[in-house]
Order: C-alpha cells, then structure tokens, then sequence
C-alpha cells in the first residue's frame, strides 16, 4: 500500500523544497568567467606638472595632486583581481616603482605609493614624451600590462619639427590609455630652488622655446641674422610660451594614433577609469561566486507554498479558527 | 565575534516562520468532536515537534538567505621581527656584476643579487612590516611600511629592472627615516640600506639626518656591494691613496654612520655568498617582540543555516510519509 501521502500536494512541495536545499548545500559555488585588468599606471612627474590649474574640492591644486587624487580612486573602481604597477616618468624613460599587484588585497599599500608620490623624486629635469612613452610601452610589454600614461603633453625642451619621422612608437603588443592632464588655458609654471623651495614662476628666459636637436626648421632661413654656418637657427633666440603651460592634447592625440592608445582628458576618476577599462584588454578571470542563495530562494518559496492552505482547505481552516475563538479544546 | 548579514533586508521576511502554527502540513480529517478524545502527552508533543520543525526550516532559509557572516577582523599577537625601512641603491652600476662587468651567462648583476637575496629574506619574515625607498639621483619612494606581503615582494622584484643616474645617498637616507614619519608604535626600527658605493653627503643633510637618526631610535645595517678593485671601507695594507671624502666616500660614509651614536653594523659583500651571509646575520638580530596584526578571515554562516533547515525539512518529510488517514473518511 502506497503511503495516503503520495496523494498530497502538499508533500510533493515539501520534497521538492528538500532537493533545492540539498542542491543549495552541495552546489554552493560556480566558476564565472569576469573581466579583470593588468595596469601599468605611468605619472609623470616632470616640472610642468607642478602647474597649478586643476581643483580637488574646490581649491587650486596641482596636476600631480590632481593625477595623484583620481588615481587612487580611479584605481578602486577596477574589479577585483585586476593588477596594477606604478611607474614614474621623467627624463625620457619610466621608472618601475613596483611589479603589479593585485588591486584589492592590496590597494592600502599601492594607494599609500601613490599618495606619497613628488616631483622631487624626478631624476633629472628634461621632459621628452614621446621617447617617455616609448620607453613605457616597452615596459608594459614586459610586464603584459596594458599602458595607463597621464601627462600633460608638454615637451621640455619642445620637439623638434621632424619629430615624428624619428619616432618609434614600440612593439605596439600592449594597449592602453594616454590621459591628458592641465588646463586648456596657458598657466604658469611654479619654479622651485636646488633644496626644493618654491620660488615664483618660470619667465620667458627660463626655458628653451626651440630645441637645437634634429636640423634648422625650413623657415630659419627667412628669420633675421640666418647664416647657413653660424646661425643656421636665425641670430635671436626664439620667442614662444614654453614657459607657460596647457595640455598639450593635440600632440597626445598625435602620439595615441601612433602608438594605438586612446587619449581621453583627465577630468574625474569616474571618467579616468571608464575610458581605462574601454581602452585596456580585459583579461577573464575565474572567480567562484556562491550561488546557494538561488535554490535556497526557490526552496523557501515551495515550503511557504506547501505551508499555505489550498481554497477549501483554507475555507476549513477559517472555519476551525473561527470555532477556535468561540470555544476551547479544539485540537487539529 | 560580531555577527554581520550582508542583505540584512531579508529578515523582514521572518514573520512568515509564524506559518506552522496558523496551518499544519498533515492532511486534516475531519471529525465530529475532540472533546471526546482524552488529552494525549505523545500527541501534544509531536504536533508540536513539527511546528517547531516548519518554523525552524522556514527561518533558518531565510536568515540563511541574508547572508550571515563574522567579518573579517584583526587580531593583535606578539611575534618576532622589527620594522625595516629597506634603502636600495638604484644608479647605473647596480646593473654591472660584482666584477664591475656587463652581467652574461652565469654572472649575475649586484642589482639582480639584491633582488633575490632581499626577495628570500621579505620571505622569511611575515611578521615585519616593510617599506621600501630607493635613491639614485633623487630619492625615491617605492612602498610605505606595509604587512601587505605582495606589494612587498612586487617592490623588491622591481629593483631587478635597470637603474638610473647616480648615487645620492643622503636624501636617501632621508627618504627612508620619512618611511616612520606618524608612526608612534614602539616597534623596533631598523633601516637597512643596500648600495654598491656611496657619495658625499650634503653637510646640511648630514646635520639633519644625525638628528633624525637619534630621535627615530633606529638600528641601522649597511650592506655593502663592493666592486672588486674598488676601494673598500676598511683600508688596507700598502694601499695609497688620498683618505678624503671625495676620494673615498665609503669609508667617510661608514665613519659618519659609526659616530651617529646608534647601534649600526656594516657589512662588506664582494659576491653573492657574502649578500646572503649578511643578510641571514641581520635577520638573526633583529628578532625583538614585536606585536603585529593578524586577519582572522570573514567567516560566513549560511552553509549551516542551510545545513539546520535541510534537517528541519528532512524531519517534516518523514513525518508526512508516515501519515495514515482514519479509515473510511476522506478529507
């Protein structure tokens, strides 16, 4: 004889209810396949960084406090399992800080590299982007990190005309972000003593305006004073706003093209890291994800189902409730 | 221990364990009276056994749903090790080989050397906390004083790269005293420096440093990376040469180091072997009690909510498969 149960719905839920909890205790986790990232973040710290033409809260603040500020949180919206290194710029090379890390374990330590990052640790004074970048993608490629290079664009000294015949852009394996730092409007440059003291502004003396690398430009010779052998540059030193500085977006833009980065300006670590993880190559990883919550869901709704009373079931159960308050002694 | 949840929302959902009280998942009979039956000790309990056994399952799946965990936290313990400021030298000569060549084949450079004998001995020492500073021609700063043992193992692995210009020690050594700046723990501090020369120091730099080393109570090693040929710190017999700072910084360098009135250890490595030896004796010394944090990993709650209802549930099963009905009555 088959036990009356059988003939119940209300047991059919109740086991039903016991296999997604039994599924929901030996199936706790899936591997999923989620996009991570693998960052080599390169901030330059030359001189015209020190511009002050940026905002954090309000107040006036660097290029490098404002590249500095973003970062880090820029840095905390990657997903978890991604990997990031930092890198300086200055001088026509990126120095390695650190090998890539994973972001999440370790974001205190990468966040307090960042924070304590200062001009004063460049090693020299020249600022010479295009071979800057170069250098970095080589770099990235050594680490198979995709490039994040925030700079404001301004060559010290400027390029010569012909610069972009003599460029040589890398191996190109690695992808990445080019971010464009400073203001659109010229701003001028802090100067600072040998013991690191703020000394007013860069002058128009200060600063080269032309180099004197790579051959004349081809209008020397209309320039007054031009001599084929003793002033192939003209006589006078040239005049120009190198003193001053922007960000210099066409030549970024130049220079993304060349190499295959994108450029995007710098404007908030939102913006920073969406064009970041649009511009650099997700790499999938697996992660286990606890998925007991969905059988466990669905093996509490059967039990509340099996719990709740069908029509006349119900319509009985009103009625003993009823006759439960009009007299004692009712036993179900 | 704190119990957490991480949708908290969810247990508004609890009231419906009140469920098996108001309904029975048995099937029902009816009957003309129970006035008539006697009260029955074994009934009662039962009856109420699977009440509880519903409440139980239906609460334990929700409060299982929330997601119930103990956070991740720390925990202070006392173990053996110091705080370690870690100074490398990164100009260009850390790139060339003990014998002062461009490294090949089996020959590996001082920098590289560094690299993995300092990598081993980060190994070696969980329990310190480890920031690293770097010094070329300006000073560096790699990594704060952290316990995250990755970041500290990827900062040391960066010194393998090539170096830069030149050898400015002082800053550095300013750098690294930075490295405890607000850091009023009583730890033991212990800046270690490794280059393979050294270079005049700035006399105002030199008058900053001595007071920032006395204040900081530091102990201090420099391992040094000598170039054969190179003149060393200790002089030697028959050997010429004008004993002037500009002629012989590392022996100037370890005299202001000996006069700054700490306690200070200098050792002289010419290879590989002697890095080791140097740097297994300073972990020998600096061994002090130090407390440092331990995470005690999140643990989470759910399997055995999960676990308590799949029991209750269980129960109910057999509990209904055991069911008869009273002969001749259909429900």
């Amino acid at each position: 004889m088959t036990p009356p149960a059988l003939h119940d719905a209300r047991f059919w839920l109740l086991l039903a209810s016991g296999l997604c909890l039994a599924v929901a205790l030996l199936v706790p986790t899936i591997g999923l396949r989620r996009p991570s990232f693998n960052i080599i973040a390169v901030i330059d710290i030359t001189g015209s960084m020190n511009t002050r033409d940026q905002a954090i809260g309000g107040k006036p603040a660097s290029r490098l406090d404002f590249v500095k500020q973003t970062l880090r949180q820029a840095l905390a919206m990657l997903p978890c399992q991604s990997h990031v290194a930092v890198a300086l710029f200055t001088e026509r090379r990126s120095f390695l800080l650190s090998e890539p890390v994973e972001i999440c374990e370790n974001f205190a330590a990468i966040d307090g590299t960042l924070a304590r990052l200062d001009w004063r640790m460049a090693w020299e004074g020249d600022s010479y982007i295009a071979s800057g970048l170069s250098h970095a993608l080589t770099l990235a490629d050594s680490l198979d990190a995709d490039l994040l290079f925030l700079t404001d664009g301004q060559e010290a000294p400027p390029p010569p005309e012909n610069w972009e015949e003599r460029f040589e852009p890398g191996s190109g394996r690695s992808k990445g972000l080019i971010a464009g730092v400073g203001g659109y409007v010229p701003s001028p440059i802090p100067k600072f003593d040998p013991t690191g003291r703020e000394v007013g502004f860069y002058n128009v003396d200060d600063v080269p305006h032309e180099t004197r690398v790579g051959g004349p430009p081809k209008d020397a010779e209309s320039r007054e004073g031009w001599h084929p052998r003793n002033a192939p540059y003209g006589a006078a030193a040239r005049q120009g706003n190198e003193h001053l500085s922007s960000v210099r977006e066409d030549h970024l833009k130049v220079l993304g093209s060349k190499t295959g980065l994108a450029y995007a300006h710098l404007e908030s670590a939102e913006g920073l890291a969406e064009a970041l993880m649009t511009a650099a190559v997700p790499r999938p990883v697996r992660v286990l994800r606890d998925i007991s919550a969905l059988p466990a869901a669905l093996a509490l709704a059967l039990l509340i189902a099996a719990y709740l009373p069908g029509p006349p079931a119900l319509a009985a159960r009103l009625r003993s409730l009823a006759s439960l308050t009009s007299r004692k002694g009712i036993k179900t | 221990m704190t119990l957490a949840f991480d949708t908290p929302a969810l247990l508004w959902l609890l009231p419906l364990a009140a469920l098996p009280i108001l309904a029975s998942l048995l099937a029902t009979s009816a009957y003309p009276s129970l006035a008539a039956t006697p009260d029955d000790a074994f009934s009662t309990v039962t009856g109420w056994t699977l009440r509880l056994a519903g409440i139980l399952a239906i609460a334990a799946l929700i409060v299982g749903l929330a997601g119930p965990h103990s956070r991740e936290q720390s925990v202070l313990r006392t173990g053996r090790g110091a705080h370690i400021a870690l100074l490398i030298d990164r100009s260009s000569s850390m790139d060339n080989t003990f014998a002062g060549k461009q490294p090949s084949g089996a020959d590996e450079s001082k920098a590289s050397a560094a690299r993995r004998i300092l990598a081993s001995f980060v190994k070696k020492r969980p329990h310190d906390e480890i920031g690293v500073a770097l010094f070329s021609t300006s000073p560096i700063l790699a990594l704060p004083l952290t316990l995250q043992r990755d970041a500290i193992e990827a900062a040391v692995n960066a010194i393998g790269r090539p170096g830069l210009a030149y050898t400015n020690i002082g800053l550095g050594l300013a750098m690294a005293l930075s490295l405890f700046e607000d850091r009023d723990d009583d730890a033991p501090r212990t800046v270690l420096v490794v280059s393979d020369g050294a270079a005049l120091i700035d006399r105002r730099v030199q008058q900053s440093l001595r007071t920032s080393f006395r204040q900081y109570r530091l102990h201090l090693y420099w391992l040094f990376l000598r170039t054969t040929g190179s003149p060393g710190i200790f002089p030697r017999p028959g050997e010429a040469g004008e004993n002037s700072p500009q002629a012989m910084p590392e022996r100037h360098l370890h005299k202001f180091f000996s006069e700054l009135g700490i306690p200070y250890r200098v050792f002289e490595a010419e290879n590989a072997d002697a890095v080791e030896e140097a740097i297994a004796e300073i972990g020998r010394l600096e061994a002090s009690p130090i407390r440092y944090e331990e995470r005690v990993p999140r643990r989470d709650f759910r399997p055995a909510a999960f676990g308590a209802a799949a029991g209750a549930v269980l129960l109910l099963l057999l509990a209904k498969l055991s069911e008869t009905r009273l002969a001749g009555r259909r429900p």
